[in-house]
Parts: C-alpha cells; structure tokens; sequence
C-alpha cells in the first residue's frame, strides 16, 4: 500500500525525524517499506525553463528547434511535441537528469542533426499522470530554474509498504501514523470532526434493514443532501495523486479519501436512484445476476451478502457498488455506506467472483466495527465541504447487537519466557496503550487490557507479547551467544540418499533436479498420475509418474547445445494414484526413486584412447560397484527385463537380495525421439524406497592373502548364442572351492572360427587361504573346468 | 629323451650368444621359455617317456629349465640395467588422461552446507511427503479456513483437501505429532508454488524448515543460532537485521534480512528467511502443552539461498540443467 508522508503527518507530529528514520523504524515495527520515492529525489536536474524560440527543425516535419533557458544560460532543445511554443513555461529535464516514468538519463544528443541539450516533458514523463497528449505547460509566474519539485509543490516522500494480512489495522494513514506513535512515544491525532448538520434527520430521509446480522453486524447510513457534484478541489485531487488513485468526482473521491484515511470502505449511493428509499441487507437469490460499476455482470450465489434497495439489488456488500445507484454529475442526494461486514462472508464472496477491490481487501481482512460512525461522519463533513451539500441531522445506526472488545491478560514473566529478555514493565504498558490498548487492570505480574476494536487480529497473550516485541524493535533484543544441546537421538534422514549422491558423483555423474510437473500425456505415458485441479498450464497439469521424462527432457536440452556425452542422475519422488478418487494418503503412492543415466561417448577420441561409446554393460557394472559401496554384504543379481510395455530394450531387472528393485536398459527409440533425442540413451532406475531397508552387513575385517594366487587361461570355441554367464556358471559348478574367480577377459567372433562361432577366453584365479596351491591340484581343477565346457556346450579349448 | 634335452641345450646356447638386446631376448623368450615354448614342449612329453627312465630324464629336464631360467633372467637384467643409462624421450608436455569427477547440483550442495551447520548445532534431518494434506499444509498450522493469509502461498491442489506441499513446514506438524520435546531438527525438501514461470520464481523450489521445542527456548535464542548461521554461511562479517513479519504458525514472527552489495550494484537488504516462536494453536494441534513448553521454527528457500551465493540472477537455470552450468560447481 502506497503511504504519503504529508499526509501523515496530519496525524502524527513527525519534525525532527528524517523520512530515511521514519522508513526505518516502521520496517523494523513489522511495517515492511518496501520502496521510497522522495519527489525531490525524483526532479533533480529537471527545472521550470522558459521558451525563448521555436523554429522548425529543418530535417523533420513533427519536430521543432527550441531554444530554452534556465534563467542562466540558453540550451538548444530538439521537442517533438506540437504544443510546445515560444512564450511558454515548461517543465525542463537538463542533462544528467533522470526521467522518473522510464528511468533513462538525459545527455546531449544530436537528432535528425541538430544538437539537444535536454528534454522538455510530458504529465507522463514527470510520473505525474498519464497525460502524455503533449508537454506539460506550467504556470507563468513560475521562475526559470526552480526545480520542479518546487515549482508543482510535490515535495512528498510515498512510501510503498507490504502490510501482512494480519495487520488490517494499518491498511490506512491513520492505521501507519498509530504504529508510528507508538514507536516514537507521540500522540496520534484524529481530525476534529466538526459537521453542519442542518434540516431533516437522516432516518427520515431513508431506511435501513438489515437481514442478516451476523453478515453484517452494524451498518450506518448518513445523508447530504442537494449535493454538486463536480471535480474535487486540488488538495484533494493531489492526496489522492500521491498515492497513486486516480480522482473522479468530490463524491467518490471523499469515499476513498477516508478509505486511505482511516481504513474503512465507504460507498455513496444515489438516494433518489433507491427505491423505496430504503437499504435492505440481505443474501442473494442464488443465481441472481448483478451488474456491478465496471460494467460486468455478475453471478451470484445464495451465501452472498447484497445491499438492496426496496425493489432490488444495488450492491455488493462489500465488495463493489452497481451501475444502478452510481453517483453521477447529476446526483443531488446522497447515502453514505458505513457498514461492518462478516470478514469471511466478504472473502467468499470476492473469491467466488475473483473480484478484489479495496474494500474487500479491507473487510476480509477484518475492520473496525467502532470506526464506521466516526467515517460516516467525516465523509459526510468533506463531502460538505467539497460539494456544498446539507448534511442532514445525524444518521441511520443499525446495529442490533452490539459488539462486546474482549479483554486480553498478558503475564510480564511469559513475555520474559518467550522473548528470553526483560522488557520493562513500563515500557510494556506505554508499548500497548500508544497501540490503542486500553489498561483495564494492573499488578505486579500482569496486564489485563481491553483490546481496540480496530485489532480483531489480537485475541491472545502471545499476540500482545508480539506487539510489546515488534515496537520494542526485535534489534533491541540481545541474541544469546551460546546454546545448550540437548542429547535426544540424532537422525538423519538424508543419510542414504547423501551417499548414493556421493557415490554418482566419484563416479562421475552430475546430479540434476527437473521439473516435478508434466503434461497429462507424458505423465500417462509412465504412470497413473495425479493431475492438479488448478494448473499453470496443460504443460504442468500434472505430477511426475517418473523421473525419465524429465531426464529425457534434460538430455534433449544439452544435445540441442551440443553436449553430448552426459552422465546425469537424478532423485526425487514420483507419484502414482492408485484410484481415481484420492481422498487419504492410501490412494496414491509418493516413491523416492533415483534414475541415472549414460548417453553419447564415454572416451571421445584423444592421443592415449579412440572413441567408445557408452553402452548398457557400463550401467552394470555401475549397479555392482554401487551396491557394493552402499550396500555391503548386499547380493546383486540381473535378470533378462521380458516386459512388453518396457521403456526399455536390452533390459535388465536388478536383483538385490532377492528383490526386484530396479532395471537398467536402453531407452525405446519411440520414447527418446518423443523428446527429440537421437542417440542412445542407457539409463539406471532404482526405487529408493525399498533399496533403503535393505539390510547391509556389518562391515568386518577379511584377513589379506598370504599365500600367492594362481592363474589360468582357456579360450573355447563354441556357438555365438552362448550366454557367457552360463559358461562361466559351468567352469564355477565344475571346480572345487579353489577357484575364486572367473574373468572373461576376451569375446572374439571372426569367419575363421566357423560359421556362427565365437571365442570366450576365461582367465580362473585359483587360491587357499591358508596354503600355497600345488601345480598339480590346480592343473586338476583347470583341465576338469574345460572338461566340463567342452562336454555342456560342444565348445572346443583353442590351442589344443 | 636324453637327446633332445641335450640338443636343444645347445641350440639354446647358440641362440643366447647371438642375444643383442631387451627385443631379441624377448623372442629368445617365447622359443624356450613361453607356454608352447620348446622347453614346454619337453616338459609336456615326459608323460611319453618309460617309467625307469623317467627320474633321469625328470633330472635333465629340470637341469634344463634351471639352466635356461638363470641365462635369461642374467641376460635380462644386463640389458635392464644398460638402458637405464639412456633413458627413452618421455613427452611430458602430453595432456594427462581426462578424469571427470561430477558434482551434486548446486541446491543439494548449498543444501549441504546448511544441514553442516545445523547438524553441527544439535539438529537432526527429517523429511516429509511432497503430496500432503490440507490440513498438514494449513490448518494444522493455524491458517484459518477464510483467512487471507491462505492467500500467502499459491497453492497447487490435487482435490479439495490435498495439495502440493506450499512449504516444509507440514513436517513440523509430522515431527511434533510422532515425537515429543525436546525436538530439534530441520526438514529439507522440495515445495511448490503455483506462480507463473519467470526469472523470479518457479512451480517449485527447496526450503529447509528448522524446528526447535523444549521447556527454555527462547526468542533471543533463535535469534543467536540463526546469527551464528548466517555469519558460518555468507561470513563472519556479515550484515543481518531481524524485522517483523507474519506467518500463521509462528508468533512473534520475524524475517531476516542481510546486507547484500553485489560487485558493481548498490547494496540493499535481502530477506533470507522467515522465522518465529511456534504458534501455541500449533503445539495444541500436535497435543503438545503450550504453557510447558516453548518451540521456535524457522524456513529459508535454498535456491534464493544459493543464487544470492554465486550471483545467478534467473532462477530458471537452475532447472534447465544445462551440462555448461552443472559442470561450473
């Protein structure tokens, strides 16, 4: 919200504070300045220059050649605008000058050939409306080179302040100046309401009735009669300006005068636009159709709250007025609206309607249910002055149960607790009173204070201690330099995923993290997904099935910028709804699951290696190193992938322990050119869900080898469609606990072994722990192995 | 049998005195002494020889193989140890073999280095599910039904009453409802934002939420461990202001800004994060006494976090995971 600082100041003496202090203080009082815009700032190096000479520009039909002076010397000025003529006073930006609407400074050009030593600006170009038909032209009693700020009489600082939706109370100046008050120990003064009232009283001029009480439990109506309606007066106009509102008539302009004043919405009705005379507050017809001041019509439903005349509906309570009782130029009698509306009666509405205007703004954050007379009042006292009109005798109060302010205790010793600090008692007392708490009982431990009504958001001990801490500024709070630990259990969660991360990256991987949200089809394509009732866009609408769209989506990214060789892992949930119907944490499934993958060239040509490629057999050993590491004692096992919906061609499924825990394979053709990839990509996915409580052994000491190890090496011919596992299963079931190892250390396919044959070489580490191996029991083992191959497969030993 | 050792002895010998170098010794090498070598071969054909001549010839043989064994490794060793006077031309000008060590994306490593620190403080790391339930999300943390303080965190909703996670904060009301005091922990995690796309923000982002209650915490405490957080994590030096702010959950609230003067651009405050003492309409919704006990909590967005870090001004980088950028950290 826009703040004015003069306009403060009409309710707070602020001299001998600088506004960089004001702005300080009130951020650190909860009120957050979020920007600052000093108007003597803003027209540095922009003047009042007088024109001296316009000429043609004599390479441009629309510009002209002027020449401007300051008062002290002339400058050459190129001005596009055709008002702008000799004899005139205008706004004059010299070079240096920053334009405040666009931000661009001004330096000495030259266009279409001539030289420019400046600008002459437009109402838009200053910031200071949207008028940009032609240059601004001042007065002429203005004096060359007054600067501007001067000269217009804007020498105000704004203020754009975040106010957080508890604090309703200070969505207004008098709201800001309280805060203000209670910070630098001032009083706060309201203006002195001092009315005319004269002719007929206000309930003889109209009627109020109110319906449902608990929608609105207090509304005021105030009438003035015989009214001008007409522009309002510059001051008023200027306020308004200031704070960025754009003025429409004295009527509608005093309404959101004392909005931004006090903070209570206003409306002003056509008295003789009523029918019946008479305001009824009622709820809607649902389905009823309303049209409301913008013009649009609106659909309404029967839980809404609507202001209505005797025949039908003319506002929404709340939240904007109708078409039907506008005031207009030609309005004479107007009924001013002070009413207090249900909070969230006027935030369901609004939000039904996505309509938010400042009075709803205001109402569903809560207002003050004292302040509506007070406000109708001093509409009514402007409203007079600016229009002429007679207020007549006081006004129409339906307020059929009155509100009780609750009373709110606040124990010294808690705010010690809670803070870790002693305020002192006094300081506490003057805090909540400048604040508008009123002091109901007081002891030696405890405050009991009867909250204003302008803060519904304080009901508690512990919104009191915040306000006593807020004012107190939490800066002034010493922070403790030491802290105790307590020595319950340490967990931590992350430890599992920490070291797969760790464990991807020695290996070389970069860690990725995608987008979780998808399309309908793409997250359909993996998955049962769960699709966001209200999304970005069809592009986001709905929840990762997987994390392969994402990895994809990512690979396509690097080829498109020419990185093709990645090796990329990602962890994250995928979810998958079990039912159509989610309605407990039993429908869906939320997996963490980790996918990794490999695609491009793991070597690219270089003077020590030639290019390879990666393929599936680097994920497999990939998942035995992994597990390995994170995993110890874990078994891993693979085993051929034959589903037919599968993602994935040359597939594997990882056994561990026992459990299908993940696969590796090379992504279909079909689904990496979906996302525009055209080269292999192999990809590893685990679910980490499981993988998690598989039990690792405790590591333990394996004594070292003390004895040497023997080696072997046979090479058999036998056909091509011989898995090697197999082979090396039958050198393993054939020999005797000696041998240790089995490493298939050559494949060779060549014409000269046969038609469909192939070579496996196999080198057989043999070993005791407790002994050194004799040639002969090793030779034993070795030549009863390559019995066992020649006999299972009709393999032939090579070289024999 | 005799014979042939016998021959092949002096064959051997010849061919040994012809030996120039560490190249013909090597084909001297796999004549004799390889698998299929000559000297193999004999061996092998012991099995042939009659069995009263075996001790004899088995003695030949291994003469033989002692013999040929001692010529090669003396040989051998001469050759060795002549060539180390002239050593071979070694170009260590020659690019070393490419290694690539990869690396955590930059939010795990920033996340990283806040869990150090608050682990190193005391705390523990929980995490939560990412689809929670309204009333984890909200209500539970004192966001009234019709409050417009719902209007805070633009939500994605899955049906009426679940939702993408708006913040961390729902592991609290996890954490508070299955343990009880003293809990001190933070809760990293993975948060969704329904706002449009754009430099600023993203659908989705990490926060680490921060949780302490027992019977003594106090405001000044939380305000010393997140001094001591902030000065570890930007230095010691750093600039930091606490103001007031709102969040449901928390009462008094607070946000912490600190003194931000990237190279070149005028300094201003930066919020970092938000925190307060847990609302006591929180611990009563975890069944926690509030008159007993006292918590405080507090959350930070860790890519905010990280951009300020290394200066990275579009957030949408981060989710692109170019390898150009991933391979920079």
């Amino acid at each position: 919200m826009k703040i004015s600082l003069n306009w403060l100041k009409d309710y707070i003496d602020l001299s001998g504070i600088s506004s960089d202090e004001i702005v300080e203080k009130i951020t650190y009082a909860g009120l957050e300045v979020e920007e600052v815009v000093d108007q003597k700032k803003i027209f540095e190096n922009i003047v009042v220059g007088f024109v001296k000479e316009r000429k043609k520009h004599p390479n441009a039909d629309k510009l002209s050649l002027c020449v401007i002076t300051d008062g002290t010397r002339d400058y050459n000025v190129v001005c596009g605008a055709s008002n702008v003529d000799a004899g005139q006073k205008i706004a004059f930006a010299k070079i240096g000058a920053v334009i405040p609407n666009g931000g661009f400074m001004i330096e000495k050009t030259k266009i279409r050939g001539e030289i420019s030593e400046g600008m002459i600006c437009s109402e838009k170009e200053l910031g200071i409306s949207d008028n940009h038909d032609g240059i601004l032209v001042l007065d002429s009693f203005l004096t060359e080179g007054t600067n501007l700020s001067a000269a217009l009489g804007l020498d105000d600082v704004t203020m754009e302040i975040n106010i957080t939706p508890n604090r309703a109370d200070a969505l207004s100046h008098i709201g800001v100046a309280r805060d203000l008050s209670a910070i630098f120990n001032r009083p706060l003064i309201y203006p002195i309401l001092d009315l005319k009232e004269s002719g007929k009283k206000s309930d003889e001029l109209a009627e109020v009735e109110i319906k449902d009480f608990e929608k609105c439990p207090r509304y005021i109506g105030k009438v003035v009669s015989n009214v001008e309606v007409k522009d309002s007066p510059e001051w008023l106009k200027k306020r308004l300006k200031s704070i960025g509102l754009r003025p429409i008539n004295n009527v509608v302009d005093v309404t959101n005068y004392v909005l931004y004043e006090v903070g209570q919405p206003l409306h002003a009705f056509d008295l003789d636009n009523l029918a019946g005379k008479k305001i009824i507050v009622r709820r809607a017809d649902e389905g009823e159709k309303f049209v409301t001041l913008d013009s649009k019509e609106r659909k309404m439903k029967s839980s809404d709250l609507m202001i209505c005349d005797f025949d039908r509906t003319v506002a929404i309570a709340g939240v904007m007025g109708g078409k039907n009782s506008e005031v207009t130029t030609s309005t004479k009698n107007i009924l001013i609206e002070s009413a207090y509306f249900n909070h969230s009666s006027v935030r369901k509405t609004a939000k039904h309607l996505s309509l938010s205007t400042d009075a709803s703004y205001r109402f569903e954050r809560g207002t003050d249910y004292n302040i509506t007379l007070w406000a109708a009042k001093r509409a009514a006292q402007l409203i007079q002055e600016t229009t002429y009109g007679e207020i007549a005798v006081g006004e129409i109060d339906a307020y059929p149960i009155q509100i009780t302010p609750s009373k709110v205790e606040v124990r010294f010793a808690r705010i010690t607790r809670v803070l870790g600090y002693e305020i002192p008692k006094e300081i506490v007392q003057s805090i909540l009173t400048n604040l508008g708490f009123v002091l109901l009982e007081k002891s030696e431990d405890k405050l009991i204070v009867q909250v204003p009504s302008f803060r519904s958001d304080v009901e508690r001990e512990i919104d009191l201690i915040e306000e006593v801490a807020r004012i107190y500024g939490y800066n002034n709070i010493p922070e403790i330099n030491k802290i105790s630990i307590t020595l319950e259990e340490k967990v931590d969660q992350y430890e599992f995923t920490d070291k797969l991360r760790n464990a991807f990256t020695s290996l070389g991987f970069y860690e990725i993290v995608t987008n979780s949200m998808l399309s309908e089809s793409v997250a359909a394509k993996f998955g049962n997904p769960i699709a966001v009732i209200n999304p970005q866009n069809s592009e986001m609408s709905h929840i990762r099935t997987s994390l392969l769209p994402g990895l994809l989506t990512t690979v396509s990214h690097n080829l498109k910028v020419s990185e093709k060789d990645l090796m990329l892992f990602e962890i994250g949930k995928v979810f998958n709804k079990k039912i159509e119907k989610i309605s407990s944490f039993n429908d869906f499934e939320e997996t963490e699951s980790l996918i990794a993958a490999i695609t491009g060239n793991s070597v690219r040509t270089k003077w020590y290696a030639s290019d390879k490629q990666f393929d599936v057999y680097e994920l497999k050993g990939i998942v035995v190193a992994l597990i390995n590491k994170i995993i110890p004692g874990a078994v891993v096992k693979f085993e051929e992938c034959t589903d037919a919906n599968s993602n994935y061609s040359n597939c594997l499924k990882i056994i561990i322990n026992n459990e299908d825990l993940g696969i590796i394979g090379k992504v279909i053709p079909e689904v990496v050119e979906a996302f525009d990839v055209n080269q292999p990509v192999y990809v590893l996915e685990l679910n980490l869900d499981k993988l998690k409580w598989i039990k690792s052994l405790q590591k333990a000491f394996n004594e070292l080898l003390k004895f040497p190890k023997v080696y072997r090496d046979c090479a058999f011919v036998l056909d091509s469609d011989i898995e090697s596992a197999r082979v090396a299963e039958v050198i393993k079931e054939s020999s005797t606990k000696l041998l240790h190892n089995v490493i298939l250390f050559d494949i060779f396919q060549s014409e000269s072994l046969g038609k469909d044959k192939k070579s496996l070489a196999f080198q057989l580490e043999y070993f005791d722990l407790s002994r050194t191996l004799t040639e002969e029991e090793v030779e034993k083992d070795f030549r009863a192995a390559i019995k066992a191959v020649e006999i299972k497969f009709g393999a032939q030993l090579r070289g024999s | 049998m005799l014979d042939r050792i016998e021959s092949t002895r002096k064959n051997f010998d010849e061919d040994l005195s012809k030996v120039t170098d560490l190249v013909s010794l090597e084909e001297l090498r796999i004549k004799y002494l390889s698998r299929k070598g000559l000297i193999t071969q004999i061996v092998d054909s012991l099995k042939d020889v009659a069995k009263e001549d075996k001790p004899k010839a088995g003695k030949a043989v291994n003469e033989l193989k002692n013999h040929t064994n001692s010529c090669f490794d003396e040989l051998k060793q001469k050759f060795e140890s002549e060539s180390k006077g002239k050593e071979e031309f070694v170009d260590l000008t020659l690019p070393g073999v490419e290694k690539t060590l990869g690396s955590k994306h930059i939010i795990t490593q920033t996340l990283d280095e806040i869990k150090n620190i608050f682990k190193g403080l005391g705390f523990s790391v929980y995490e939560g599910p990412e689809l929670e339930s309204d009333y984890n999300n909200f209500t539970a943390l004192n966001f009234a039904d019709d409050h417009p303080a719902r209007d805070m965190q633009d939500t994605f909703f899955v049906t009426d009453n679940f939702l993408l996670r708006t913040h961390t904060s729902p592991v609290q009301i996890r954490l508070m409802s299955s343990k009880q005091p003293p809990l001190r922990a933070i809760m990293p995690g993975k948060v969704y934002r329904n706002e449009a796309v754009s430099a600023k923000s993203y659908c989705l982002f990490h926060q680490v939420e921060g949780l302490y209650v027992d019977t003594d915490v106090t405001f000044a405490e939380l305000k010393g461990t997140l001094v001591a957080f902030v000065k570890q994590f930007f230095g010691q030096d750093v600039k930091y202001r606490f103001r007031p702010s709102f969040f449901p959950f928390t009462e008094p609230s607070a946000e912490m800004d600190i003194w931000w003067e990237p190279k070149g651009k005028e300094g201003r405050w930066m919020e970092i994060l938000g925190c307060g003492m847990v609302d006591p309409n929180v611990l009563k919704n975890v069944g926690i006494d509030p008159e007993k006990y006292v918590g405080y909590a507090f959350g930070m967005g860790i890519e905010r976090t990280a951009m300020r870090k290394y200066g990275i001004d579009d957030i949408r980088i981060l989710f692109d995971n170019d390898k150009r950028f991933l391979t920079q950290f």
